[in-house]
This record gives C-alpha cells, structure tokens and sequence, in this order.
C-alpha cells in the first residue's frame, strides 16, 4: 500500500431493518494516493454517503478495512479514532455545515476546541483560508447571514484548516449556483495539488465530469459497479 | 486546563445561543432557590437572635400552677428557694398580657425592678428613673412595633385598661430601640407599683421567679429540689425554652421550606426538560461537532459545562437576591410567616448567621441534582451518532 493516502480492503456496512439484513456498502475495495480528485457517483441509497462516514470514521463498518494516511483505523478505541480522525481528515457535509449562531471564523476555528483552543498561528491559517477561498470579508459574520456558496466555501476552509491529508465532501455543489459551483470545483483542483486525496460524492456533471476529477467511481447497491474516467 | 479553557468558552457561547432558553432556566431557578435560601437565612439568623435572647435567660423559671392553670406565686417562696444548694440568686418577676383595644392586641407588661433582663436598649427617650421620684406619674418604656401603631412618642400619654378594666394613664418616656423588635416589639416597662396595678397582682405575689445558678450544667438536680421544695411548681429550664423556640421557629421554617419545595422539584423536571430536549437545531450541532473531529468525551464535557454554569449561574444569583430579600429588604412577605406569633409582629433588624458551609450545602443541594439530572440527556447528547444526524437533516 506504498503512496497510500485513502484506502480500503473488503469493506462492508450492513443495517438491520425489521428481519431484513440491507449491505449499504458491499465489499468495497480502493486505493487513493494523495494529491488526487476522486468522485464517487451513484443513485440516491447506492450507499455513498454510508461509504464516506465510513472511510472517514465516523460509521464503525461491519467488516473489512479502512486506512487513512496509511494507518488503519477500524481496530481504533473511539477516543484513538476520533483523534487520528482530527488529525487527518476533512470533512464537508451537503446539509451539516456550519453551526449557526456563530461567525464563520469561529465556525472554522471550532475543530481546536477539544485541543484547547486555536492558537495564534491557527488563527491567521484559518483567515488566510478564508481568504484564499474568497470569503475573508465574511469572517465575522455570522453564518445564517451567509449565502450557501460562502457557507460551503467555509465549510471547506474549516475541513482544511489542520491540512489534513484525506478530504471528504459529500455534494458539495448539490445547492448551490453554477458560479458557486464552479468557484468550488476551481478550489478543489487547486487544494488536490497541494497533496490530500480529496474524494467527493457527487451527482453533479458539473463537477464530475470536470478534468481536474482523476477519477470516477460509480456505485450501485453497495458495490462499486465500475471505475472510468 | 486550557481544554477547559476552551469548552467553558464554547458552552457559554452554545448559551448565548439559546439565551431565551437559558435565561428562564437560570431566573427560574434564581427564583425557587432565592425563595427557599431566604426561608433558610431567615430561620438561622432568627436562631442565631433566640440563642442570643436566651443567654440573657434566667437558668431556671418557677411558675405555680393551680388545677392546670398559672397562678400567681407568693413572694416568700424566694427565701426557701434561695436556701437550695447551687441557686446563686432568686428573683421575683412580674409580667402579663394586656389587650389594647385600640390596637386590637395584646401587649406585654413588665415591671422593671422585677426583670431587668426585659430592658433592652432605647433608640428615643430616657431611662424610667427611680420609682419614688416621680410622684403621680406612671412613667413606661414602650417597644418600637407598639409605638409605630400608635405614633407614640417620648412625653405621650399611653392609656390602658387595667385588669379591672378601668384605664390607667402612663407617660411615656422611652421607645426601645428596633433592633430588640424581636424581644420587646409589643412591651410596656413600667415600674413595680404600676405593673401590680395593671396586671392586677396583690402585693406578697409575683408572676415567677427567675433562678440564677451557680452551675448550669446542674439545672436538671436544682430543678427537681425546686419541685419537691414547691409542690404544684412547674419549672422550666434553658433547654425547655431553646427547645420550644426551636419548635416554633425551625417548625415555621420548615413549613415555608416544605411549601416551597414542589417549586424545586418543578424546577428539576424542567431543567430535564431543558437538557434531556434536544431540537433539531442542537441535533444538528452536535452533528457537525462529531463530524469535525469532537468526540464523545468533548461534546459530554460541554454539555455538562453548559449545565452547571446555567445552574451555578441560577443558584448564584439565587443566593444573592434571598440575601438582598432577608437583610437588606426585611423579608417582606415572608417575615409574617416566619416571625409573628402575636398581633404587633416585630420587625427585627436580623443579622445574617448563615455560615459559608451551609451556603455552599444549600447551593450543593440544587446545584447537585441539577447537574446529576443534565449527566444522563448530556451522555446521550454526546452518543448522537453523526450518521443519523447527517441523515436525518
């Protein structure tokens, strides 16, 4: 698994539902290097987003492994996982992004609390992100107030803050407008070349079909039903 | 310590955030606590005035009944009484109740010579001076709660009916000072010759007899040589009457407390309420804190922070406005139910005697429950799997 910056052997997630046993992933195998853009395709229910959480530590799979900056994770106590996931993951949710009530800055500061705090240093990276992804004016301004291109722009300066080696988004152009779309998919290709694997789900040919995305993964019933670009 | 740091910060801002929320919690809960403190500091400080009325007690008091009911006692039984082992003095009293009709009360009558003790402080007037120097005058001491009702001030006329009914002129010379409310709210100090004739006590009697002791501890041996020495006798010690003063006031207390301890348990389900309800908006936070790398351990420890600085904040709060209520204001409200036990309530000035144990017992009794009762919702809270959240909104 040399050059392995995301990856997974045999991964399996089932639910129970009533006497029904539903695989929402189903023996799912990859391997991601690092400075690369994935999207993750399918039909709404193909399993998707239960991949994501699962890549990123938040779902415990049913069997099968899961690697992060060439570390597995599955074997983790919680508290080992949650720290290693700090360390090394990004996320961006579709519908989870910022915590209202609060200003963006403080939104992307958040992930430091548990460490005790941002510090300094931290806190000119989470403006010059702000910055660089063209929301520096907003920094104080609480979130409601903001429009749902600069909350994902946030959301991902936040995801990026600790530059973490795996970025995770799940839709991160579902609501949003055409140049806001664009603005985000123009960042992504900029971040992949900074060196995280960033692996987006997506049902977006805006951003799919984009040239900066290395590859497409599509998934049907829990599978990986193919892999094209 | 700087994690700590940073959640506290956190948990207030989270506060903040749902500051209507928080704000009836903590004025609901300043609310019951102040009422239920203000119940506390009210009895320990009337304890703490009791104990200090009590030192100024005599150690034994004799009193004659008759077919149940007090009777007067014949002077001379002083001389056998002072002959008894341990009895370092014996003083005769003379006391009663009269009603004033134009207060619709009764009001204490004491004679001076026979109860110094009865002689607290004056704010206004002069001393009564000696008895054989004023001629006719019938000069008297009146307490502030009685002077207050009838405006009466030092060189009034007070008349009272004596115990034939017919009204007796007495001048007054002094008003004793507030702060004895709570032992001379309803007291007229006359001299010997005007409390006989008030009372209608023929001379050879008194009322009782105050014993001084030479040893305390040994009132149980003396009073039972006082009952043997004085059959139909009943005698009443210090510890008799701490215990009834205690009866009345703790029983008071505890009868303000206990009515307003379903306000507390009102407060606790609401505050379950408050930290076991999470809204969608919560949910959904708890969500993104989970997702960015919080764990169960930090979103636990903000909740818990959360609780008790909404609690702590309450019950500080609380504590402060029953001290302001009880010391500054006088209770108003409550003091009739703690205090009254005749028609003239007295309005002491009470110091605070609560100690900072009990202060901090107090707060540990709400402040306790309250966040043992967040412990489990803020548990909960922190198990909220991201996944359900995620999908969920």
């Amino acid at each position: 698994m040399a050059d392995e910056a995301l990856g997974c052997t045999d991964l399996v997630k089932r639910y129970r539902d009533g006497d029904q046993r539903i695989a929402a992933v189903d023996g799912v195998n990859f391997s991601m290097p690092p400075g690369q853009l994935w999207a993750l395709e399918g039909p709404s229910g193909s399993g998707k987003t239960t991949l994501l959480l699962a890549l990123g530590g938040l779902l415990a799979p049913t069997s099968g492994d899961v690697r992060v900056a060439g570390r597995s994770t599955v074997g983790l106590r919680d508290h080992h996982r949650t720290r290693w996931r700090r360390a090394k993951v990004g996320f961006v949710f579709q519908e989870l992004q910022l915590v209202r009530g609060m200003t963006l800055l403080e939104n992307v500061l958040l992930p430091r609390v548990p460490e005790g705090g941002a510090t300094g240093e931290e806190r000119d990276r989470a403006l010059a992100l702000l910055e660089r992804f063209g929301v520096a004016e907003k920094a104080g301004t609480q979130v409601e107030r903001l429009s749902g291109g600069e909350r994902q722009r946030g959301a991902l300066a936040r995801a990026m803050l600790h530059a973490p080696p795996v970025l995770l988004l799940d839709e991160p152009t579902a609501h949003v407008d055409a140049e806001n779309a664009a603005r985000i998919v123009g960042l992504l290709e900029e971040l992949k070349g900074g060196g995280p694997a960033i692996l987006v789900t997506t049902h977006d040919p805006r951003l799919a079909e984009h040239a900066a995305v290395d590859r497409r993964l599509v998934m049907r019933d829990g599978k990986l039903a193919s892999a094209a670009l | 310590m700087r994690r700590g740091l940073a959640l506290l910060v956190y948990a207030l801002g989270s506060l903040r955030r749902r500051a209507r929320r928080s704000v009836a919690l903590a004025l609901g809960l300043a609310l019951a606590t102040g009422l239920y403190a203000s119940a506390v500091f009210l009895a320990d400080a009337l304890r703490a005035e009791y104990r200090a009325n009590l030192d100024a007690a005599p150690d034994l008091t004799v009193q004659r009944l008759v077919a149940g009911r007090p009777a007067l006692v014949p002077e001379d039984a002083l001389t056998d009484l002072e002959a008894l082992p341990g009895v370092r003095s014996v003083r005769p009293r003379l006391w009663g109740y009269l009603f004033v009709e134009a207060i619709e009360a009764n009001v204490v009558v004491a004679a001076v010579e026979a109860g110094p003790e009865l002689a607290p402080a004056l704010a206004t007037g002069e001393p009564l001076g000696p008895a054989d120097a004023l001629g006719d005058e019938r000069p008297a001491l009146v307490g502030p709660v009685l002077a207050e009702r009838l405006a009466l001030f030092p060189g009034d006329g007070l008349a009272i009916p004596d115990a034939r009914g017919e009204l007796v002129l007495l001048r007054v010379r002094g008003v004793f000072d507030p702060a004895t409310a709570l032992q001379a709210a309803d007291l007229v100090l006359v001299h010997e010759a005007t409390a006989r004739r008030l009372l209608g006590v023929p001379e050879g009697e008194v009322t009782d007899l105050a014993i001084a002791l030479a040893a305390p501890e040994e009132a149980p041996v003396v009073s039972a040589a006082v009952a043997e020495r004085l059959p139909m006798s009943r005698v009443v010690d210090r510890v008799a009457l701490e215990r009834a003063y205690e009866l009345t006031f703790d029983g008071r207390a505890g009868l303000v407390a206990a009515l307003l301890l379903p306000m507390l348990a009102a407060l606790l389900l609401m505050a379950w309420d408050r930290f076991s309800g999470l809204g969608e908006s919560e949910r959904r936070e708890i969500g993104v804190l989970k997702a960015i790398g919080w764990g169960t351990g930090d979103v636990l420890l903000a909740r818990l922070v959360e609780a008790l600085v909404v609690t702590a904040g309450g019950v500080s709060l609380g504590l402060l406005a029953a001290y302001g209520y009880a010391f500054l204001l006088g209770a108003p409200g409550m003091s009739g139910a703690l205090f009254g036990w005749s028609t003239l309530y007295p309005e002491p000035e009470l110091a605070p005697a609560t100690s900072l144990a009990q202060l901090f017992s107090l707060a540990g009794l709400v402040v306790g429950p309250l966040v043992a009762v967040a412990l489990v919702p803020a548990w909960r809270a922190s198990m909220l799997d991201p996944d359900e959240v995620i999908r969920g909104g």
